[in-house]
């Protein structure tokens, strides 16, 4: 992995509150912008814990630019508020990584707002690996590939399993050993690039680096676009 | 336009004809309401159930504005073959989702029919479109300052009354048996005939909304849960809001309690003393509801162990079960009958009672207050993250509204979830009679052993309380044609024989209740190919 491609992050475990910190500033990315074709993402929607922190700074070191943020909660009032933003005419690429509870209500306010959706992941991580299960667009092609490879560097154990959508085909299948012990929130930041970068040629994952282990949740990350 | 393949084709529909449909379509439509791209269809097939995604992949949606475009597209549908699956607002989560019940079906969402075409604040009811949300019936009257009252069900601000109704939905104020407070409805049937049931059909009839039953046989109630007809406008009754509302919790520490809390309970919701539809929700329910996490807990794989959930009481305060009501009326009427509630439940000893001024602010009392009084709120989505994974499926059955009955489901039920791994995490919604079981069979989507062992565990909950002589009174459309079948082959003859009249080409969502006109063989033509064949 190219060393501009790379960032690190440092996670800090504060009994049982997590937060991941950026320990040194992120290049933009060499080459070809990201950007330069595909979706942009216009904002980022996450929750508070360590996997939403790590997903957003691989979201932003592979978007290379400013990504807006929102922290999404359940309440009625973001949720109408999202709702609102979403049918207001503009187009609009939202990325996100979120709680179950949050993003069923922000897919399904996507669903009546007539947004398309490229990419629905739903994952899991406990001690020393991680399960993902993705339903995909065409945008998203060989992003679970790109995904499986980053999840095997990263060392923790993996299973991935992939839907394309209206596809004949039956689910992909992938999956990965334990290589290292712990395992960490890398995966997330993995995430976050690539839909950060979705319809791009593929990039090169961020790699971070965490203190701490693998901490265990339940996520559904996604690509809206409107 | 090119021609199109798609992955997902209705049954028995080739591409050919099927994209001659998808031409007619956006004839009729217009291109923007006709989506057929992946991700335009990501987001109709989010289901929460035991399955892959795929086995409820639509090949289509169509949106539409208008009944004349309704009548449209089932015309289209008949010359094609094309099965179609309606939702109002989508948000049947737990039960299907937006999904169709089968693989290839096309959607209409009607979503886009949002009109609130009538609410009279004098006679108290609404007529309203498929996608009307309780949201906006909600902020409605509240610009305009009604006096009235909404009951919803708890995804409340995103749902909606008539997707609800259709699939007999509840909710927690004295109008919460939504069904009930349903009068008169607009139906376009599978010939396009557009029938409106009770006092519906009388030229210049003022009384649609007033008056369910109408004259002759009363068919509202064939068009839900079932496929008969698109329902295209629906009346119900609102409540007028009450000058003095209380709402209150009961806590109980133990779980055997629930017998005694249900006897004592039928007596106050039969005489009307609590008029609402009461919920029992238990520690795991209210864990959800008030966003705390198994895993803070424990991370042991299998059921959440009891002497956590008894440090789960201890630590929160909550009960094993949690009794939720509320009185309404005047301050003489409310007073009157809080003293009979509050006298029947201490003269029991153990129940504790919290009220309003007691509980502040403190969640999960405060959104069940909410629910109780028509204030929307998303609160109850907390259930999604006491295990995480995504998966979620709602397990109905009916009990009888007797202790003895409710402590039998509750043990029984708790005896499989938990040989499969999974939590009891259940309410009671108690009516006068009745109460709906609805336990959240919640697990992980990611794991397939773990999906595979919630269907193995859904299965057997339907095959053990069937045993029992119970049934679900609502399922979710993997398990549709399952519970059909509990129901006994003569109504799914009766069924199969409307639908025929109805609906010969089975183009009304297929499946539906398990009324499928290709696959559903009647006891009748079953025995005459036997004797054909002998
Ligand atoms: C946390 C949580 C709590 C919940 N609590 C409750 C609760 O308290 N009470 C409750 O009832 N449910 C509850 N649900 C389940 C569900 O979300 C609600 O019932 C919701 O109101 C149903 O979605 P909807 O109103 O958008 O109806 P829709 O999804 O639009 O419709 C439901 C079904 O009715 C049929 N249908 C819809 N429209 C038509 C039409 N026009 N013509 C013919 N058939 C039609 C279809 O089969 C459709 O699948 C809960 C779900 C969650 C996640």
């Amino acid at each position: 992995m190219s060393v501009d491609r790379r960032f690190v992050l440092k996670s800090m475990v504060l009994g049982g509150a997590a937060g991941v910190v950026l320990s040194r500033s992120v290049p933009v990315l060499a080459g070809v912008p990201p950007s330069h074709s595909g979706i942009r993402p216009a904002l980022a929607l996450v929750g508070s814990g360590a996997a939403e922190a790590a997903f957003l700074q691989g979201a932003r070191a592979a978007a290379g630019t400013e990504l807006p943020v929102q922290q999404m909660d359940r309440g009625l009032d973001c949720m109408l508020d999202f709702e609102h933003q979403l049918r207001a005419g503009r187009p609009m690429q939202v990325i996100g990584l979120l709680d179950d509870a949050a993003a069923t209500l922000v897919l399904d306010l996507a669903r009546s707002a007539g947004a398309r959706v490229h990419w629905l992941g739903q994952h899991t991580a406990e001690a020393g690996s991680t399960r993902h299960r993705l339903l995909n667009a065409d945008l998203a092609e060989g992003c679970a590939r790109q995904l499986s490879r980053h999840l095997h560097a990263c060392g923790a154990g993996f299973t991935l399993n992939e839907e394309r959508q209206g596809s004949v085909a039956p689910a992909r299948q992938l999956a990965g050993p334990a290589r290292s012990g712990a395992g960490s929130v890398q995966w997330a930041a993995g995430i976050g690039s690539l839909l950060a970068t979705l319809g791009t040629r593929p990039t090169m994952m961020p790699r971070v680096s965490v203190q701490g282990t693998l901490l265990s949740g339940s996520f559904v990350s996604f690509s809206i676009e409107v | 336009m090119s021609e199109q393949m798609s992955g997902v084709l209705p049954r028995g529909v080739t591409q050919k004809k099927f994209n001659a449909a998808v031409e007619k379509f956006r004839a009729l439509l217009g291109e923007g309401n006709v989506l057929l791209k992946a991700e335009q269809l990501i987001p109709y097939n989010k289901i929460m159930m035991s399955v892959e995604n795929a086995a409820h992949a639509p090949s289509a949606v169509l949106t539409a504005t208008t009944v004349e475009q309704v009548q449209g597209i089932v015309k289209i549908c008949n010359q094609y073959r094309i099965p179609i699956w309606t939702i109002s607002t989508g948000r049947n989560f737990g039960y299907g989702t937006a999904a169709p019940v089968q693989r290839g079906q096309v959607i209409l969402d009607l979503k886009k029919m949002n009109r609130i075409i009538k609410i009279d604040p004098e006679m108290c009811y609404a007529l309203v479109e498929p996608g009307v949300t309780f949201q906006q019936l909600y902020d409605y009257i509240e610009e305009n300052k009604l006096p009235l009252m909404l009951s919803f069900s708890a995804p409340s601000a995103i749902a909606g009354p008539l997707g609800n109704t259709m699939d007999r939905g509840v909710g927690y104020t004295p109008y919460g048996e939504h069904f009930m407070m349903q009068c008169g409805m607009e139906v376009v049937l599978a010939n396009g005939d557009v029938y409106r049931t009770g006092m519906g059909g009388v030229k210049g009839s003022n009384t649609w909304q007033i008056f369910k039953w109408g004259y002759g046989p009363t068919l509202d109630g064939m068009f839900t849960q079932a496929n008969y007809g698109i329902t295209t406008k629906m009346g119900f009754w609102l409540m007028p809001r009450p000058p003095v509302f209380k709402p209150f919790e009961v806590i109980f520490e133990n779980e055997a309690d629930i017998v005694e809390i249900v006897d004592i309970l039928r007596p106050l919701r039969m005489a009307q003393i609590i008029p609402n539809s009461v919920v029992i929700a238990n520690i795991l329910w209210e864990a959800g509801s008030a966003h705390l996490r198994r895993r803070d807990y424990t991370t042991e794989p299998g059921h959440t162990p009891d002497p956590i959930l008894e440090k789960m009481q201890k630590d929160s305060g909550m009960g094993a079960w949690n009794l939720y009501a509320a009185l309404y009326g005047t301050q003489e009427q409310v007073d009157v009958n809080w003293k009979i509630i509050t006298d029947a439940f201490r003269k029991h000893g153990k129940g504790r009672i919290v009220t309003q001024e007691e509980a502040g602010h403190k969640q999960p009392f405060k959104y069940r207050a909410e629910l109780m009084s028509g204030v929307p709120n998303l609160q109850e989505f907390g259930l999604y993250n006491w295990r995480g994974g995504g998966g979620s499926m709602w397990f109905a059955p009916v009990s009888e509204a007797r202790g003895s009955e409710c402590e039998k489901q509750a043990l029984l039920a708790k005896r499989i979830l938990h040989k499969y791994g999974l939590d009891y995490v259940a309410e009671f919604i108690v009516a006068p009679r009745d109460m709906h079981h609805v336990i959240d069979v919640l697990y992980d989507r990611t794991s397939e052993e773990e999906t595979k062992r919630a269907d193995a565990c859904f299965n057997e909950l339907l095959d053990e309380f069937e045993k029992e002589g119970y049934a679900v009174y609502r399922v979710n459309t993997r398990f549709q044609e399952r519970v059909a079948r509990s129901y006994g082959p003569v109504k799914r003859d009766v069924e199969h024989a409307i639908k025929r009249a109805l609906d010969p080409n089975n183009i009304l969502a297929p499946g539906r209740s398990g009324i499928d006109l290709d696959t559903y063989r009647t006891r009748r033509s079953a025995k005459s190919t036997a004797s054909d064949e002998s």
